[in-house]
């Protein structure tokens, strides 16, 4: 006997596939590979997009920064690792065109920038793309410059010791890397001009930047040297850890989309193991007759399960065609976002694909084909001695197992993964007591309507049915519970999803910040705009300081190695003073001030600080946490900041998080009023200006020529398209969920099309005519579907709240409509889809479907 | 006398339904050489169909021992037999055991592609031909009447040449002369191949035509003389 039987198991798949179960098992395959691979394809592929566009943002894949020009030897090391290099120098100083001076923010490129992107650069017809920046003897200036001092393109302005030709005014630059140089207008020139200024010199403010660009294998090979550097005090961005905060609405829709496919996976796991059950009682008799001829129990197993895998790995390599497909459809919605040219999709998700669907198979469809294993040959010639189904505890102990590992798999968190599994277990524990408590319920309740109409005896009827079949009905009640609490956990996460996303950029977001308002021009500057426009932030005072000590040691030696180059310790911070705690803002540890600290009895009288050991002379301050958390601060350190030549130590008394997303005015470090007032300052606002009031922009900038305004409309909407695109991606998904939800509940009405067959038959010999068999099903379908959307509700309900507070970080809320909407839809979507699926068997004559032609 | 291809000694099979138990087979012995034709005659219900289960392996003795081609089944799991049957045992059922969603040709491959000889299609398309359905390869089992049921599960005993075949009542629903027919193609192949035949039937045409014939009656087998059989009935 030949021991694998390739040829049998060939054959009897393709006979196979005529029948409906093995084509819902198909089709279940179909979609769980096709949702994950789409989802992981898509997800690898925005991955790095985002991090390309990070790139761009950052101006290379790596970039240092440090006060000294860097050494041959780094740079031949990032070379050989396999990065491109770009020098850059950044520094502040005077420029002037004839008597008009003003200190404006050079950045020096040189010939390799820049490393992405392109900038647009007016150089006489309006604004093109470069892919490079000004050449040699030439100078780009941003629009603000250009008004300030009255340039036109071709002056010769005159920097440090040199005189440049102005040959563009830059709109947009392609990095933001050298910062916003104080907020002071920006000139950019070619680094061979650079020594010709004189502006390079020992002991001018001047940071060199070098900047890499280079694959992600790069950046691993050097992680060793930027350990190094970041002790050096070299401050060190690399692009994977500070990627710009597009931050937490990208983050929870990856996480949705993530979400979405293991939803679909599931269902696609429910609709195999309803079908499995189906093909293996269908293949019973087959055994059993393989036994007869002499297949051992080996055989028979690896015949099944060669089928199975065969239309495991048909349906992996279709779903994943149809998931490669769906991702360029998704990338399609977001290509105006993403980066021209990424990279081409990886092969993981294709296994990743492949494997989703062996697992599934084998875990949601395995325990039931042992079932054929123990088939006796017996059964040939005694038809009842099937062999007894797998206990449910098997089945759902072995599909959960898999689920998990698939949770592992793609969370990439253990505990999340079982913390999941086993809340869902015992969810679905307590589900089944409830199942059976409320079918009986509702059966008992159906059995006593009195009523002697047409309808509520179809109900009757139809619950009694229900009501034999107690066992496969309540496994078919928590198929339909998993299936309509995943489809409706979906709908519903997107739809606050959403919701949050609208209301965290309102239509009123601020569009424009005003910064450097002086304090005389406070007043004005607030009445000139307060009518004019929508919402305006507070008027913050902002002053500037240098952080000098902290726990009375140098900064460098005070925080952790790899926190000595960060831009906070090397640059001023923009520092404030208020009595209330800002909007957006919250307190994560420790206290805002209080009153005492706020209104202090007497100048530098710090004796009521909330502390218990009362320090005096040491100003309270409120620091945001990740920056705290960089530097290695916790409550209760001390800082001491420079401001102004003078020196003024601090304590810290509470730490805020606070919403970088939102288009406001955000500061690191906060002090109470008092304090700051005797130093230099000016105040920043933000405001949002209606469209049909961008004349008051011209007004401001005449009457408070001083005052800067940056319009920030452009990346406000750049970051609402990636949010609109990103919710039709969502949507997309969200349709390949229902989509799944869909196919379960088509298989395991398949599944227990024969027995219903029968009993229409049967009911059809006693003399029903099709209209009251049809009445009788129907009440029957509807009944388990008005159940089962009353405990998917409840699940939906109670698993939403938990992802809400424990992953998406969303609040959660009482659904209503969804206990009204699931088990009335619930009702009529197995209502119907049970109603047509039945059709054809209410047209057989009885003889058919009671098998009395013929091999039944 | 070549050795015995089949010898059961001291079988009993004992069920219990409810309450009570039931002995259908009391102690019986039985042993068939190899080549040899034996008919198993009895009333509805005396056990035959038991019987024939046990024999093949398919069903274990509550006691007695049985040994098929000199190997004790006791001392074999349910694969070990199985293993034993492949490819040298053919069944006949009762109620023929056609896969309903396999045409003809494919129920009468099954077997065969079980054993070393898978591939060879036209054996099963010419055991087609020699039960009179050739033109029928493509049929549904539901498509085919009873008595050609039954034909195609003939076919699917014999197509593998198995050492051994039982048969259960093989010509119960055929009329008289394609019976005959079937009855001629059974004791050709008996000659022929040297296949050994244990047959249980109703029709005393082919009782008559067995090397033996035996009576199941209250658990035991009695001999018959088969040129008697249905002689007086
Ligand atoms: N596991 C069992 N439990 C209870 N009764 C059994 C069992 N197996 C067989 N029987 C009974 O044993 C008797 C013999 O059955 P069997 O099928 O062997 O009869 P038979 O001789 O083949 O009858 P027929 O000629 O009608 O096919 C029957 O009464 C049957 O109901
Ligand atoms: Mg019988």
């Amino acid at each position: 006997m030949s021991d694998v039987p390739w040829r049998l198991a060939a054959r009897s798949l393709k006979r196979d596939l005529r029948s409906a179960d093995v084509r819902a098992l198909f089709v279940a395959l179909v979609l769980a590979v096709a949702a994950s691979t789409m989802i992981a394809f898509f997800l690898d592929r925005l991955e790095r997009g985002l991090e390309r566009q990070a790139g761009q943002m950052l101006g290379g894949d790596l970039v240092l920064e440090q006060r000294s020009p860097f050494s041959d030897e780094l740079r031949n090391t990032l070379q050989a690792a396999g990065f491109a290099l770009s020098d850059q120098v950044d520094l502040v100083s005077m420029i002037s065109l004839g008597e008009r001076f003003q200190p404006a923010s050079l950045k020096a490129v040189d010939d390799a920038y820049p490393h992405y992107g392109v900038s647009y650069v007016d150089v006489g017809n309006g604004a093109e793309p470069f892919e490079r920046g000004p050449l040699a003897g030439e100078a780009w200036v941003d629009p603000r410059l250009a008004q300030l001092i009255e340039i036109e393109l071709g002056d010769r302005v005159q920097v440090g010791q040199t005189e440049l030709t102005v040959s563009g005014i830059v709109e947009r630059e392609a990095d933001q890397s050298g910062g916003f140089g104080n907020f002071n207008p920006r000139l950019m020139l070619n680094t061979a001009d650079l020594e010709a200024t004189g502006l390079v010199q020992e002991g001018s403010r001047v940071e060199f930047e070098l900047l890499a660009a280079g694959p992600p294998q790069a950046l691993d090979q050097v992680q060793g040297l930027l350990a190094e550097l970041r002790r050096a005090g070299v401050d060190v961005r690399d692009v994977r850890v500070d990627r710009p905060q597009l931050g937490n609405a990208l983050q929870r829709a990856d996480r949705y989309l993530g979400l979405a496919g293991l939803a679909a996976v599931l269902l696609a796991g429910v609709a195999v193991a309803m079908s499995a059950r189906r093909y293996v009682e269908r293949h019973l008799d087959t055994a059993a007759l393989l036994r007869c001829f002499g297949a051992s129990q080996q055989q028979l197993m690896v015949l099944f399960s060669l089928q199975l895998i065969g239309l495991a790995l048909v349906a992996s390599v279709i779903g994943a065609l149809l998931g490669l497909a769906g991702q360029a459809i998704l990338l399609r919605l977001l290509v105006s976002f993403l980066p021209m040219t990424l990279p081409p999709p990886g092969v993981t998700p294709l296994w990743l694909g492949i494997l989703t669907a062996l697992a599934v198979l084998v875990g949601f469809a395995g325990p039931t084909l042992l079932r054929i294993k123990r088939v006796s040959a017996l059964k040939v010639l005694r038809r009842e001695l099937d062999p007894l189904p797998p206990s449910a505890w098997l089945v759902a102990g072995v599909a959960a197992s898999v689920f998990g590992g698939l949770l592992w798999l793609y969370s990439g968190s253990l505990p999340l993964a079982v913390a999941l599994l086993l809340s869902g277990g015992v969810l679905l524990t307590v589900l089944w007591g409830v199942s059976a408590l409320l079918l009986n319920g509702i059966l008992h309740g159906v059995k006593k309507l009195a009523g002697v109409g047409e309808w509520s005896q179809a109900l009757r009827l139809g619950a009694r049915q229900l009501a034999r079949r107690r066992q496969a009905g309540v496994g078919q009640l928590l198929a339909f519970s998993v299936t309509f609490f995943a489809m409706a956990m979906i709908v519903l996460v997107r739809g606050d999803l959403l919701s949050t996303w609208q209301s965290q950029l309102p239509d009123d977001t601020p569009n424009y910040f005003a910064i450097n308002i002086q304090p005389a021009e406070r007043d004005p500057f607030e009445q000139a705009v307060a009518p004019r426009v929508d919402t305006q932030s507070t008027l913050y005072p902002m002053v500037r300081g240098r952080i000098t000590a902290i726990n009375d040691q140098a900064p460098m030696e005070a925080v952790p190695e790899d926190a000595r180059g960060d831009g906070s310790l090397r640059r001023e911070l923009n520092l404030t003073w208020q009595a209330e705690l800002p909007e957006g803002n919250q307190v994560v540890a420790g206290e805002w001030f209080t009153r005492q600290q706020s209104v202090p009895a007497e100048p530098q009288g710090w004796l009521n600080a909330v502390d218990a050991t009362p320090q005096p002379d040491i100003v309270p301050i409120s620091m945001e946490e990740e920056l705290a958390s960089r530097l290695g601060l916790s409550l209760n350190d001390t800082l001491t900041f420079s401001i102004g030549g003078d020196e003024l130590t601090t304590r810290i008394t509470s730490l805020r998080s606070l919403n970088w997303d939102s288009f406001k005015p955000n500061f690191f470090v906060i002090f109470p009023p008092g304090v700051l007032e005797q130093f230099g300052h000016s105040y920043i606002t933000a405001f949002h200006l209606p469209d049909e009031e961008q004349g008051l922009i011209r007004q401001l900038v005449s009457d408070f020529p001083g005052v800067s305004l940056l319009n920030v409309d452009a990346i406000l909407g750049q970051v609402r398209d990636v949010l609109a695109q990103v919710t039709r991606a969502i949507e997309l998904v969200l349709m390949l969920v229902l989509l799944a939800g869909i196919s379960v509940l088509y298989a395991a009405l398949t599944a227990s099309q024969p027995i219903r067959a029968h009993e229409s038959g049967l009911l059809r010999v006693f003399g029903a005519g099709n209209r009251m068999i049809s009445r009788i099903q129907g009440a029957e379908y509807a009944l388990l579907g008005f159940t089962s959307g009353l405990m998917g509700a409840a699940l939906a309900e109670v698993a939403t709240a938990a992802l809400y507070i424990y992953w998406l970080d969303l609040t959660p809320r009482l659904h209503i409509t969804l206990w009204l909407a699931l088990p009335f839809g619930g009702a009529l979507l197995i209502g119907i889809i049970g109603h047509t699926l039945s059709r054809g068997l209410r047209r057989q004559a009885p003889a058919a479907s009671l098998g009395l032609l013929g091999e039944a | 006398m070549s050795r015995p291809v089949l010898q059961a000694e001291k079988l009993t099979k004992t069920v219990t339904s409810g309450e009570r138990k039931l002995a259908i087979l009391n102690q019986l012995s039985l042993s068939v050489a190899a080549g040899e034709s034996v008919a198993i005659l009895g009333k509805s219900g005396a056990g035959k169909s038991t019987l024939l289960g046990l024999l093949a392996g398919l069903d274990t003795p509550s006691d007695g021992e049985l040994r098929l081609f000199g190997q004790p089944l006791s001392r074999l799991d349910e694969d070990g037999r199985a293993a034993l049957r492949a490819g040298r045992v053919g069944f006949v059922f009762q109620n023929f055991q056609l896969l309903p969603t396999l045409s003809a040709l494919e129920n009468v491959l099954l077997p065969l592609e079980l054993s070393p000889r898978a591939g060879e299609d036209h054996t099963a398309q010419a055991w087609l031909d020699k039960v009179g359905l050739g033109e029928r390869v493509d049929h549904l089992p539901k498509q085919l009447s009873g008595g050609e049921q039954q034909r195609v599960a003939i076919a699917r005993a014999f197509v593998t040449d198995p050492e051994l075949v039982f048969a259960d009542e093989p010509t119960g629903n055929l009329d008289p002369d394609t019976g005959a027919q079937i009855i001629d193609l059974l004791f050709t192949l008996n000659r022929e191949a040297g296949t050994t035949l244990i047959l249980v039937t109703h029709d005393h045409a082919l009782a008559r035509r067995c090397d033996r014939c035996l009576r199941l009656d209250q658990g035991q087998l009695l001999p018959l003389d088969p040129n008697t059989v249905g002689g007086g009935q």
